[in-house]
């Protein structure tokens, strides 16, 4: 059950009465039964993988809460850690690592077939074991006490607007929330459901159109004309955060219409100018997660090698990242790509600092401009990584893009009228969100200026919204 | 309560003329302390006290009041 479908929203329409006639206690109930159901129409057996994931965390942060003795705590955590990882690894890698096993023993002269097992990747499996591995360690780590109350738990992991891509909630924000009676609010329920319509309109407007020129181009044969790449690499780098921040907003959304609080997952990354910032402002909680759970325990281990254990605990996390988000090289040379920039910044980020700021403020703001679009192409030339269907594709594409950056006009004003024409609209909400420093600026506009947007986004969602109901891009992940 | 010694150390660290230190401020508060500065923070206080911190005291500290308990124990350890 997609959220940009009318299944959903009659779904949802019903949860919400029945959440509202509810006391608090049959409130969650209801709510974890909800989730089990959306989950379950993908297919019921990923329930009972769900709910392994579940039952070990349970038991693991009981037992660690339990005892005083580090070894024992360390080991329910090594148990947690292994056997989440494990149902991961099975169902994300194993072919993966089949394959590139069959390529290494057919280099070497051992033939071997293909031994490709018919596995199903679960939906939204990648984001719920870092869900539910983030409890256990934080209990671990003493941030925060266990339930004893399963179904409570439950409801945290399974949680229907968050299961399937996000945004990971820490069981220290979230569990809080749901073990307390909420209230409800007018002003919460109408952020909610401005979010929900502008998640709607990001997905169906703008990412849905962008994936019409987006997806031919990718799905063609080489050669590649250079101008044409860079084109279809700005559409893509907005289809792919349209598609994805929609997809939060409507999340977040979601569970503010309910009365939780979710954290943001993007805060216009865009707009960043240079790599740490833009990891602090993309997929906010993943990036923080690989932050708390990865990066600081491996650079403060290697804290005595100075620079190079910053470089080694970034590489890591970063090569971690992009296996994270698929089994494919391509995911895995994007994180290396941007571990390489990250660890390069930290070596040259002394020297920029002595870059003297303008003190002209038109010269100011134009040397901003100037960083963010710079930042922006090197965004871009991880996105080609990221979204190519090869390595040799990849290469293909870069090729042209440093070897034939000739630009025909027909070709590339079709293209490029195409990308305008959709995101327009999120340019002028994205300035106003940048210049009043906040996500919901929106609505503080004067009313006839908010009516007049939601009248121009209803119409061009109705009128011109791609129809196909297109499965949001990090559901694969 | 925050001493003079730790807050001179972080704030050297950090090249920050004067920021307001209290028990609860947590690290990412502190302008210019992120992910990519913490360890020089980190190595600058062990040098500062002569200790060292173990990778489970460190990542168990919730806020700057936490870190001035451990200092404050491992130098009664040491003394």
């Amino acid at each position: 059950m997609l959220f940009n479908t009318i299944q959903f929203a009659l779904f949802f329409v019903i949860v919400c009465l029945l959440y509202l006639a509810l006391p608090h206690k049959w409130q969650n109930r209801m709510l974890l039964v909800a989730s089990c159901i959306f989950y379950g129409i993908w297919d019921w057996r990923f329930l009972l993988l769900l709910f392994t994931s579940i039952s070990t965390d349970y038991v693991c942060s009981l037992k660690i809460q339990e005892t005083e003795d580090e070894r024992i705590k360390k080991r329910y955590l090594l148990v947690s850690i292994v056997i989440n990882l494990s149902i991961l690894g099975f169902f994300k890698y194993c072919n993966f690592f089949l394959d590139n096993l069959q390529i290494l023993l057919n280099h070497s002269g051992i033939m071997v077939h293909d031994h490709f097992l018919k596995i199903v990747l679960p939906i939204g499996i990648s984001f719920y074991t870092l869900k539910t591995m983030t409890y256990t360690l934080d209990v671990y780590r003493n941030e925060m006490k266990p339930t004893r109350s399963f179904g409570d738990y439950a409801l945290y992991v399974a949680f229907f607007p968050q299961l399937i891509a996000g945004p990971i909630a820490r069981a220290k924000d979230l569990l809080p929330q749901i073990l307390a009676p909420r209230k409800f609010s007018l002003n919460r329920f109408y952020e909610g459901c401005y979010l929900i319509f502008w998640g709607v309109f990001q997905k169906i407007f703008i990412a849905d159109n962008l994936a019409r020129i987006v997806t031919p181009f990718f799905n063609s044969q080489p050669p590649y004309n250079g101008a044409n790449v860079l084109l279809v690499l700005y559409a893509f780098a907005f289809q792919i955060y349209c598609d994805f921040a929609g997809y939060s907003n409507i999340a977040i959304g979601l569970g503010k219409c309910m009365g939780f609080e979710t954290m943001a997952n993007f805060n216009l990354p865009y707009f960043s100018t240079n790599p740490a910032e833009f990891w602090r402002k993309w997929h906010i909680s993943l990036s923080t997660w690989l932050r708390d759970y990865l990066y600081t325990p491996i650079v403060v281990s290697k804290r005595y090698w100075g620079s190079w254990g910053i470089a080694f605990a970034l590489m890591v996390t970063f090569l971690v990242c992009g296996l994270w988000h698929g089994a494919a090289w391509t995911f895995v040379i994007w994180g290396a790509y941007h571990g390489m920039i990250l660890i390069i910044y930290t070596w040259i980020q002394p020297l920029l600092r002595k870059i003297p700021r303008p003190k002209d403020v038109l010269l100011d703001n134009l040397w901003f401009l100037v960083k963010i679009l710079f930042f922006f192409h090197i965004i871009c030339l991880g996105l080609l990584i990221f979204r190519a269907q090869s390595m040799t594709q990849a290469v293909s594409m870069i090729q042209s893009l440093v070897f034939d950056l000739k630009f025909n006009k027909a070709e590339a004003s079709n293209i490029g009228l195409g990308i305008i024409s959709f995101v327009w609209i999120l340019i002028m909400v994205q300035l106003l969100q940048f210049k009043t420093k906040d996500s919901m600026a929106v609505l503080k506009l004067h009313p006839v200026v908010r009516a007049i947007f939601y009248c121009v986004c209803l119409f061009l969602l109705l009128v011109y919204g791609a129809t196909e109901g297109n499965e949001f891009i990090y559901f694969q992940f | 309560m925050i001493s003079e010694r730790l807050k001179k150390t972080i704030l050297k660290e950090l090249q920050l003329k004067d920021f307001h230190l209290k028990d609860e401020t947590h690290a990412y508060q502190v302008p210019g302390w992120d992910s990519l500065t913490h360890i020089n923070v980190i190595l600058a206080i062990e040098k500062e006290y002569g200790v060292r911190f173990t990778t489970t005291e460190l990542l168990r500290l919730k806020n700057i009041g936490e870190l001035q308990v451990l200092i404050n124990t491992k130098c009664t350890e040491n003394s």
